[in-house]
């Protein structure tokens, strides 16, 4: 079935389970499609844009209104939506970081917040994550340590994921805040697999920054995201511009150049507002999906060979694993090598695993059904049977 | 053209949409239980009722 000339309509989340491990949590909400098909067109939600002419201060519909609930959600003074986690981290890298600034980043840290370091012209100072695969507090210390003594002066800014990505463990952002404000370096938490996953309060963590992903984790279409701030660094962070023009004289108003006027529009903007109700709900009820994670965790682990390479119990539904002892082996024979773990789960309706992929890989359960989960754990371990793996307890 | 037709096209659109989040949360067996079955059928007698009306107000 086609929806545009050569675009095939995707039908993923209606055919199959897809444990993506980046598209779980940005599944839309059917409020959000509903909204999208009401707010397709471009400048939609602009029929009612009067002064100041911002997009966060329209009223109708009510995205001023979402911008305050957000911030309050998070536990912040000020939140604006942005076209994903990215554009908040390159906001933020962009007011605090000046030329050969040293930044913090961690050894699991995603790849947007280098580049975002590296435009700013920042140094990329990583703290590394301990055997298990978390960032501590003490390893921010000697790091913070390390980099005074090598460029004369703390950290300008840390990037700590509250999950990262690699893994998907928690880390002590809380503790590192504290460490962090004690050596006066701002701390920007990347809740790009939390926000709108866990609760979250920025506040609380005592972080000055707190960044979400809309298509990640807030039910949202891509590219959205949020960046939530304490109202000391939204004066700066969202400052407004004060740029004049030497022939026309021209200013700009309350126009913010972090983020280009506005940023967030349409369809997009929309979307994340129609989820945002399920979102606020879903938070507490994350329990459920651990559960549900734990289902397929131990139908998983029972196939003899298979390790786990996140740390568990799991904190979250996003999940690392080492198959090398257990499907990587079938697939040294298998006529399909490596494609054949994709393709028989394929073949019982799941999608997402990375096709080829029988080693190391990554999977997440956000989203399912208990009844769903349940289906995920039979079908690891009757694909593991169907091709003579031993099942232990 | 009536605001009305406009009003249907949306409702009937949205009724599809429930219709598709149920087909999403059942995936891949599609098996619904009583209650989902229920829902279904509840969702399709509206949109034949919508679509009927649609018809009489856009021929």
């Amino acid at each position: 079935m086609k929806c545009g000339a050569g675009i095939e309509a995707r039908q993923v989340n209606e055919l199959f389970i897809n444990v993506d491990p980046i598209q779980a949590g940005g599944r839309l909400t059917g409020d959000a499609i509903k909204a999208i098909i009401a707010y397709g067109d471009g400048y939609s939600v602009c029929d009612n844009c009067r002064k100041p002419n911002r997009l966060d201060c329209i009223s109708k519909p009510p995205i001023a209104e979402f911008h305050k609930d957000v911030a309050a959600w998070l536990g912040m003074d000020a939140a604006r939506m942005m076209p994903g986690a990215r554009r908040a981290f390159q906001a933020v890298a962009h007011t605090y970081v000046n030329k050969g600034d040293p930044v913090l980043l961690t050894s699991l840290s995603h790849y947007t917040e280098f580049l975002a370091v590296e435009e700013a012209g920042g140094v990329a100072c990583e703290i590394p994550a301990d055997a298990g695969h978390i960032v501590t507090p003490e390893a921010t210390v000697a790091k913070i340590d390390e980099v005074k003594k090598k460029f004369g002066k703390a950290p300008v800014l840390a990037f700590i994921d509250h999950v990262d990505y690699q893994c998907g463990n928690l880390h002590d952002v809380t503790g590192i805040a504290k460490v962090a404000r004690e050596n006066d370096v701002p701390v920007l938490c990347n809740g790009a697999y939390t926000v709108g996953i866990l609760p979250v309060d920025g506040k609380a963590m005592g972080v000055d920054f707190v960044v979400g992903s809309g298509h990640k984790s807030m039910a949202s279409p891509a590219p959205s995201g949020v960046l939530a701030t304490t109202a000391e660094r939204a004066k700066e962070v969202f400052r407004t511009t004060t740029i004049e023009g030497d022939v026309t004289k021209r200013r700009f108003g309350v126009k913010e150049p972090e983020l280009m006027g506005c940023t967030l529009m349409g369809a997009t903007l929309v979307g994340m507002m129609a989820s945002f109700p399920h979102v606020k709900e879903r938070v507490k009820h994350f329990d459920r999906e651990l559960e549900n994670n734990k289902i397929v965790m131990e139908a998983l682990l029972s196939i003899d060979g298979t390790k786990i390479l996140s740390e568990y119990p799991r904190k979250h539904t996003l999940t690392r694993v080492d198959t090398t002892g257990s499907f990587d082996r079938i697939a040294e024979t298998h006529k399909k090598k490596g494609f054949f773990l994709s393709s028989a789960l394929n073949d019982k309706g799941i999608f997402g695993l990375i096709p080829g992929a029988t080693r190391v890989w990554k999977f997440n359960t956000y989203g399912t059904t208990r009844k769903q989960a349940r289906y995920l754990a039979d079908a690891f371990v009757a694909v593991a049977q169907e091709n003579g793996m031993k099942i232990g307890a | 053209m009536s605001k009305r037709a406009v009003d249907l096209i949306f409702s009937t659109t949205y009724l599809l949409t429930d219709l598709r989040m149920l087909l999403r949360e059942t995936a891949p067996t599609h098996e619904l239980d009583e209650k989902q079955k229920a829902e279904a059928a509840r969702l399709l007698e509206n949109l034949e009722r919508q679509v009927s009306s649609l018809k009489q107000e856009m021929l």
